[in-house]
């Protein structure tokens, strides 16, 4: 797929950067994001696996400003990722493997609960970016013998602080809802409280580890 | 400060949204009728950034401890003093006089504004409720909350703006993801009518009648916003409201364009609904229509 701008409602763009994950587009949309949000400051992005939605007030900027811009920030390709991406911290999140979904998860994957842990705990994860809810990071890749499909059946109520596992990644919940992820551990570490001055933990394209207690 | 007597039935205070931490997940919030709240604080005399409180059932009751121009705007709503005012105008309320907001079947949210506005203190750069996440919290008979200064005066009552016309047809732009779909498909998307199922909240309007389902293959999910209008592989289309996630992984068929995303949000589970398509000059005339009914009901008073 050739990346493209196309409208998304009257006061928003959609790039598309691809149809597949890759590393190197995640960073990408984040740069993108980056340049909309500080450099031109015409309104909020959300950066995704590999699209940005670049927003903007349609009464103070036409429509066909924004296009310009984005179609601009496009063409600039890679050259964007250094400079348009803030530093990336380490967050470590210290974690007890003794999720509901360990023992099965291991069993799926030939693993044992040790090596799983292992797997899980032994590489750096990059956050991709934020979505689902307030603070939740996709993290990624986890090690490919660790077998991450979604549960069949969702959960009606997973607990703040769940560690999870699916689809090649791995995140924390910062708040109790429903979800489909593989629960593996839980954390003490808040990810997401909003009367702090860093409401969340965890920014995107940052590094994170998971240390076992 | 506000006292409220009675809080209806799940109300909180919003303002037009949260849109400083969409890339750390939060949701925007923020009035689900975003006209009806502008309108209610023009009404007042309030800008447009200032807080109001979106009611879901009534009766709502409060008083004022000094004396205020206050109004309320959405569906089938109005404001009872001493009698029933007219829809969607201002009024002085003295010292200490009660007032009630009436809704009526129809009605899902209703929005108060008061003159100098909401004073709550801002979390994360907005007054914006989202009670998923603890921003806010739902009000409740007994609550005192603080309100902005305001000088407005008998002279600033009496302002009008012409009520939204809360019909069936929805004007939406074609969507970021309408290729997803066969022809024929989107031929059938704008035009058939559907209807707006119970499970409908803050997030989404949820959507029955012909399905449209989308191209197999899977989508890597992106940013969303409050009128897109999702489509999950069941064909059973999802119309985001202010609470929406900032991400989301089914197709986008067409966007509800901004000024009708309220009559999206005021529709009761039952009643039906119809998208009519529209290019983005005619989405931009319809915003600044609102801007001119906004702004005249500032300089009118």
């Amino acid at each position: 797929m050739k990346p493209r701008v196309v409208p998304f409602g009257e006061g928003a763009l959609l790039v598309e950067l691809g149809s597949e994950f890759q590393e190197n587009v995640v960073g990408w949309a984040r740069a993108i994001a980056g340049y909309w949000e500080t450099i031109f400051t015409f309104g909020p992005a959300v950066p995704a696996y590999a699209s940005v939605l670049l927003r903007f007030d349609p009464l103070r900027i036409a429509p066909t400003q924004a296009e310009k811009v984005a179609a601009e920030l496009l063409r600039r390709g890679e050259f964007m990722l250094v400079a348009g991406n803030e530093p990336r911290r380490l967050i470590e999140i210290p974690t007890r493997y003794d999720g509901p979904d360990l023992a099965e998860t291991a069993e799926r994957s030939r693993l044992t609960v040790e090596q799983l842990v292992a797997l899980h705990a032994k590489r750096d994860y990059t956050a991709y970016f934020l979505g689902f809810m307030p603070g939740f990071a996709y993290c990624g890749r986890l090690d490919p013998r660790i077998i991450s499909s979604r549960l069949e059946r969702p959960r009606e109520r997973v607990p703040a602080g769940s560690v999870a596992i699916a689809d090649g990644q791995t995140s924390v919940y910062p708040l109790a809802s429903p979800g489909g992820w593989r629960l593996i551990g839980r954390t003490e570490l808040s990810m997401f409280d909003p009367s702090s001055a860093e409401p969340v933990r965890v920014r995107a394209g940052d590094r994170v580890r998971f240390v076992p207690l | 400060m506000i006292r409220i007597s009675e809080a209806g039935l799940r109300s909180t205070v919003q303002d037009r949204g949260r849109f400083g931490h969409l890339r750390a997940g939060v949701p925007p919030a923020g009035a689900a009728d975003p006209f009806a709240l502008a309108a209610a604080n023009a009404l007042v005399g309030n800008t447009d950034d200032a807080a109001g409180i979106e009611i879901i059932g009534t009766p709502f009751r409060f008083s004022c401890d000094d004396s205020r121009v206050v109004a309320v705007a959405g569906r089938d709503v109005s404001l009872v003093t001493r009698s029933r005012l007219p829809p969607w105008s201002s009024v002085f309320v003295r010292a200490g006089q009660t007032v009630t907001v009436h809704s009526g079947e129809r009605t899902r949210f209703a929005y108060l504004a008061v003159s100098g506005g909401i004073a709550t203190v801002p979390l994360m750069g907005s007054r914006a409720s989202y009670l998923p996440a603890g921003l806010g919290a739902a009000l409740r008979a007994g609550d005192v909350l603080p309100l902005g200064d305001s000088d407005a005066g008998p002279e600033d009552a009496a302002r009008r703006i012409e009520p939204t016309t809360y019909d069936e047809q929805v004007r939406a732009m074609a969507g970021p993801h309408d290729d997803r779909f066969e022809g024929d498909v989107n031929a059938r998307f704008f035009g058939e009518a559907f209807l707006v199922q119970p499970a409908s909240d803050r997030q989404g309007v949820r959507l029955g009648g012909v399905p449209i389902a989308p191209r197999a293959g899977e989508l890597l999910s992106c940013g969303v916003l409050a009128g897109a209008v999702q489509v999950p592989r069941g064909g059973a289309p999802i119309v985001l409201l202010a609470d929406h996630g900032t991400t989301g992984g089914y197709p986008v068929i067409a966007t509800v364009i901004a000024a009708d995303i309220g009559k999206v949000a005021q529709r009761m589970p039952g009643e039906s609904l119809r998208f009519y398509r529209v290019e983005r000059d005619e989405a931009l005339d319809a915003l600044r229509a609102e801007r001119r009914a906004l702004d005249g009901a500032r300089v009118s008073a």
